[in-house]
């Protein structure tokens, strides 16, 4: 009896071991991941002589607001960089861009869910197969098409795109197929409902957990795209966050007070509407891996 | 009954198919337009010679006026003289025909709007406007040209009107040709030539001590006197010298610049004995280097951005109305004459003892668009109109400027009547002057292929040459390193081996260039039309051993830094994946370690990018970045990462481990929690323990989700594009094969290099061949995860159609 006793607590003690063990590496990983954007939230309350001089993790005590207003003020004086102009320019296009994305996704992915017409499996075939070929290799054809359209210069290359986004059709599809009863369509036509009325008021709604998932990555892609803004935004007025704080990149500014407050500010919004959405935003990440 | 109502539906079931078009028609056609159409292009790209974004297709015909327009063969005068039935007087009208349709091109000398205006212009004599109105009429400007009085009629009105927004508009060209040179960076695909200048160089150079050595001793005359005195103010220091040789003078600085570029050429005027007299320059010797180092460190960023903020090409154009942002442009101008770059528009006067920038418009582009802002000055759009085409005739009437039709006129043709003016080339007309003047069918297609041809046997011949004379030396050099390795001298083992690699080099040069010598007809140097030369850019790729090392340096230092940081990646996934699933364990607060966890992989990829950067530059002094402060604190001494190509690889391997390691880990953590808990329990039952189960049954059934996840990262991965491009805008080189490649261009780098790319000669057509290899490989992987992902469906379909059946049954 106390020979068992011993051994349990020998095990139990053995996994309490173990476990202190797994709970260190795991939150080692977990700074890991977070310390950067702390020590960028940091920086930006220091000016940069003591930035240059020692590793600042923590704020800069009674002075964070008049730091943070100087650095802010330094950064705004620049004329490469205004995060106002980034802020809205990236706004603009991802917010629409990623309207587009999740309406005309879900119509194609109900067009293709509901109605049984010829050839849809094919599309659907196709769909999942371009699903993969990333948008980068055409880079030059696309380039030279909105030449002719016009379009350079202007945000419509970087949101018209967006009406065509397979694997969000894709994702969007399968909840239709396993969530949307057809009896819910059935009872909306007998009530004399027309399609595109059946689709938007009846249906959508009931969709709007996977057209949430779908929109936050799609928010994020568009967000945090950097290839082709690069190329296809060359006026300075249109430039989205991540070209502005490409620009951060130069030598020649060197107070890195301002530099840690540009990077900041571009990482912040990101991190407030990670708080609220991280749930969803796992969710999706471990619906996309295992598909269901 | 139920039959009665289930009819009905079924036969309006069947008419609702139609709408499945109407709903999936929005994606189609946008998928269509802006995926598939730019890709079937790209592959139509990849199969031409374009030089130009811009460029149209030349067509299939006459390709021996594409060559006459794009290919001057006067530089290859060897090959040219040694033809026969070509007289290079001839083949010289051919070039002047192509310069005077280029002047007619862009100044649009008979523009119906513009010969509008003169004609509405009251202060023109009837008769003129008579002649204008004839041209307008007829198109013909023979009216005018063959007429002097009507020019000078119009010159005289011309310079006698006086326009502040033309003023205004004239002086911003002179900027923009300004700060556009000082913007331009030499792409350089030549080997190795990397100069990197630094700051240190220059304050420390033999040309910078001579230079204090001349403010200090040297005797100025009474002008540069008053120009060293305007600058030491300007600089707010007591004299220039102390400015420069104070310790903390910063060579970044705009006043730095903008105190050497005005002494170098001042555009200053002062009162002397015999009057207004230019100040002489005081030469600064290392102004060269300075140039250099700003344009690629401090300008590359900043000029291009305010460049094309101001957009002052489309001032100049009078695309844009000055009137427009007019407050921006101001300060733009600030900002780059603070920088130095325009001093010569901005004229400095003397005031009594000082000089001070000029107040008179025309000599001070600042004063100009101050006194244009002020006075909200409003031009009188006819009279405008008529004095920018004024300006447009004489610039293709008058000799000096339009050379090749004075010496076409010369030689007594009548350029005039095969010029056309409508801003398009009118083949017909050009093929008739071509006929004119005897080369129609002396200069063709064959002749051009011949020329080719000649000139690539040459080539080959003269790398034939080479080869012999390196393979020749090859047993000395080898014999030299042997010698040097057996004495053991370091300092002769390692220039034996440069030797040897010299030779290697060479002989590897010349095989490459016997297989694949260059012609004539790839030097066409096409601005506005490119021609389809069917599978030569993949030729190029992977016949020519440059561009080959080039190409496949790209896609293996994609592969390369995608490797070494996804093995780290995944095997820290399954480790945390494993510990995040083990019930045994019952960790607490799981699901905040995962959020965390994944935050890096939902920043901004550029932000991180910078980030890095900054934690890792490199300086020696006391003020340096985190890791260099590290680095002091553990006594290693300081590590220029960056100019280390290994090193810089290895940040953004890291940096990718450390953005991606969350997302697989929630992959694989979803992965295990499908694999059925029975499987699991029972394996408990029997025994096994958390090792065990997860190598015989975790392992296995996880496979296809790894593979899932390598393919899927290995697709991204190809696609490597803002953290190597963030991390280092000027990354260090590094030998692959033989070639000099950026060590973190990637592929999607270099096709952004080539076809988008500083270099005034865009090469789209590689481009767009390098981007169709990148699409043939992750098309193969794609099929890859297609198969993968369709067993599943598959298995679903076939078990949706035994539930149908079984519906069907009960039916």
């Amino acid at each position: 009896m106390s020979s068992n006793d011993v051994k349990l607590r020998s095990k139990s003690g053995s996994i309490a071991a173990y476990s202190a063990l797994v709970y260190v590496v795991v939150v080692f990983f977990a700074i890991l991941a977070i310390i950067p954007f702390w020590y960028m939230f940091m920086n930006a309350t220091w000016d940069t002589f003591s930035i240059q001089t020692g590793i600042k993790l923590w704020p800069n005590f009674g002075h964070i607001f008049e730091q943070l207003k100087a650095n802010w003020t330094y950064l705004s004086n620049r004329s490469t960089f205004s995060f106002a102009l980034g802020f809205k320019n990236s706004l603009i296009i991802t917010v629409s861009s990623t309207v587009l994305t999740v309406y005309f996704s879900a119509l194609t992915a109900y067009g293709l869910s509901v109605y049984d017409f010829k050839g849809r499996k094919t599309v659907f075939t196709l769909i999942v197969g371009v699903m993969m070929v990333p948008t980068a290799v055409n880079i030059t054809g696309f380039y030279r098409l909105m030449n002719a359209m016009g379009l350079l210069g202007t945000r419509w290359p970087l949101i018209l795109p967006a009406i065509a986004a397979p694997s969000t059709v894709f994702f969007i599809k399968q909840y239709i197929d396993t969530s949307l009863s057809k009896e819910i369509i059935e009872a909306a036509r007998i009530d004399g409902a027309g399609e595109f009325y059946t689709f938007n008021r009846v249906c959508l709604p009931i969709l709007v957990p996977a057209l949430a998932t779908q929109g936050i990555f799609s928010f994020l892609g568009s967000w945090n795209n950097f290839f082709a803004p690069s190329i296809l935004l060359t006026k300075q007025d249109l430039k989205t966050l991540p070209l502005m704080v490409s620009l951060l990149y130069g030598d020649r500014y060197t107070d890195y007070g301002a530099i840690y407050i540009g990077l900041s500010a571009s990482v912040f919004p990101i991190i407030i509407a990670y708080a609220f959405l991280q749930r969803y935003i796992i969710q999706g990440v471990s619906a996309g891996g295992v598909k269901e | 009954m139920a039959r009665g109502t289930n009819t009905p539906s079924k036969r309006k079931g069947m008419s609702y198919t139609k709408f499945g078009y109407l709903f999936i028609a929005p994606f189609v056609i946008a998928y269509c337009l802006f995926s598939l159409y730019p890709l079937l292009t790209t592959f139509w790209y990849s199969g031409t010679f374009m030089q130009n974004a811009n460029a149209n297709f030349w067509g299939f015909s006459h390709r021996e006026v594409y060559y006459d327009k794009y290919l001057n063969l006067t530089d290859f005068y060897d090959d040219f003289q040694g033809s026969t039935g070509i007289n290079p007087a001839d083949y010289g009208k051919i070039k002047n025909f192509f310069s005077a349709q280029e002047v007619a091109d862009r100044y649009a000398p008979i523009d119906p709007e513009g010969l509008q205006a003169l004609v509405d212009n009251g202060d023109i004599s009837a008769e003129t406007r008579g002649k204008i109105q004839q041209v307008i009429d007829t198109g013909d400007i023979s009216y005018i040209a063959s007429d002097a009085a009507v020019m000078e009629e119009l010159n005289a009105w011309s310079s006698n009107y006086v326009d502040l927004g033309l003023t205004v508009i004239g002086q911003l060209g002179k900027v923009n040709n300004a700060a556009t040179t000082a913007a331009t960076v030499e792409a350089s695909e030549d080997e190795g030539e990397d100069t990197g200048i630094t700051a240190e160089d220059i304050l420390t150079s033999d040309q910078y001590a001579s230079f204090l050595e001349t403010l200090q001793t040297a005797e100025f005359d009474e002008g540069q006197q008053l120009l060293v005195n305007y600058l030491a103010a300007y600089a707010g220091v007591d004299s220039l010298y102390d400015f420069f040789a104070a310790e903390d003078v910063s060579v970044d600085s705009d006043v730095f610049y903008y105190i050497c570029s005005n002494l170098n050429e001042p555009n200053a005027v002062y009162t002397s004995e015999e009057g207004e007299t230019a100040i002489a320059a005081i030469p600064v010797p290392f102004m060269n280097d300075l140039t250099e180092y700003l344009n690629a460190n401090a300008w590359s960023t900043s000029i291009p951005a305010i460049t094309t903020y101001s957009d002052f090409q489309g001032y100049i154009d009078g695309d844009i109305d000055l009137h427009t942002n007019q407050e921006q442009l101001y300060a733009d101008l600030e900002t780059i004459y603070n920088m130095g770059l325009i001093n010569k528009q901005v004229q400095l006067v003397q005031e009594g003892d000082t000089l001070v920038p000029s107040s008179n418009a025309s000599n001070n582009i600042l004063a100009a668009m101050r006194q244009y802002i002020d006075s909200n000055y409003q031009s009188d759009p006819i009279k405008t109109r008529s004095s920018l085409q004024i300006v447009c005739l004489n610039n293709y009437l008058d000799g000096a400027m339009n050379s090749g039709r004075k010496k076409l006129i010369d030689a007594g043709i009548d350029i005039d009547s095969y010029i056309s003016f409508d801003g398009s080339f009118d083949m017909e007309e050009y093929l008739r002057f071509k006929a004119d003047i005897g080369l129609a069918d002396v200069l063709t297609m064959e002749k051009y292929e011949e020329l080719d041809a000649a000139r690539k046997q040459k080539n080959q011949e003269k790398a034939q040459a080479k080869l012999e004379e390196a393979q020749a030396a090859l047993p000395d050099a080898q014999a030299a390193y042997d010698a040097a390795v057996a004495s053991g001298d370091e300092a002769a083992i390692k220039s034996a081996t440069e030797a040897l690699s010299a030779v290697e080099v060479a002989i590897a040069d010349a095989q490459s260039k016997v297989s694949r010598p260059t012609g004539l007809l790839e030097k066409a140097d096409a601005t506005r039309d490119y021609l389809f030369v069917g599978f030569n850019n993949f030729g190029d790729i992977f016949g020519n051993k440059f561009r080959f090392n080039k190409v496949m340096g790209a896609f293996y230092t994609t592969f390369i830094m995608w490797i070494i940081g996804f093995i780290p990646q995944v095997l820290l996934a399954l480790l945390l994946s494993a510990w995040f699933t083990d019930t045994k364990l019952k960790l607490k607060g799981l699901s905040l370690m995962k959020a965390l966890m994944y935050l890096p992989n939902v920043i901004t990829a550029a932000t991180i990018a910078i980030f890095f950067r900054r934690l890792f530059s490199y300086s020696t002094g006391e003020a340096t970045s985190a890791v260099q402060m590290l680095l002091d604190a553990v006594g290693h001494e300081r590590v220029n990462f960056f100019a280390n190509p290994w090193a810089t690889r290895f940040i953004v391997c890291f940096i990718n481990f450390w953005m991606w390691y969350g997302n697989t880990m929630i992959t694989l953590i979803a992965g295990i929690t499908s694999i059925s808990e029975s499987l699991y329990e029972s394996a408990q039952l029997d025994g096994a323990n958390s090792f065990q189960t997860y190598t015989k049954i975790t392992m296995p059934l996880l496979r296809p989700i790894l593979l899932f996840v390598m393919v899927t990262s290995m697709i991204g991965g190809l696609q490597m594009y803002d953290i190597p491009f963030n991390i280092n805008q000027y990354p260090s080189l590094v030998a692959f094969n033989g070639t000099y490649i950026r060590c973190t261009q990637t592929v999607l780098m270099y096709v952004n290099e080539l076809a988008f790319g500083k270099s005034s000669i865009k090469q789209i057509g590689i481009a767009s061949a390098v981007s169709i290899l990148l699409f043939i490989l992750t098309t193969i992987l794609s099929i890859i995860i297609f198969y993968l992902m369709r067993d599943k469906d598959a298995a679903a379909a076939a078990k949706a159609k035994k539930l149908a059946r079984k519906a069907g049954g009960n039916r």
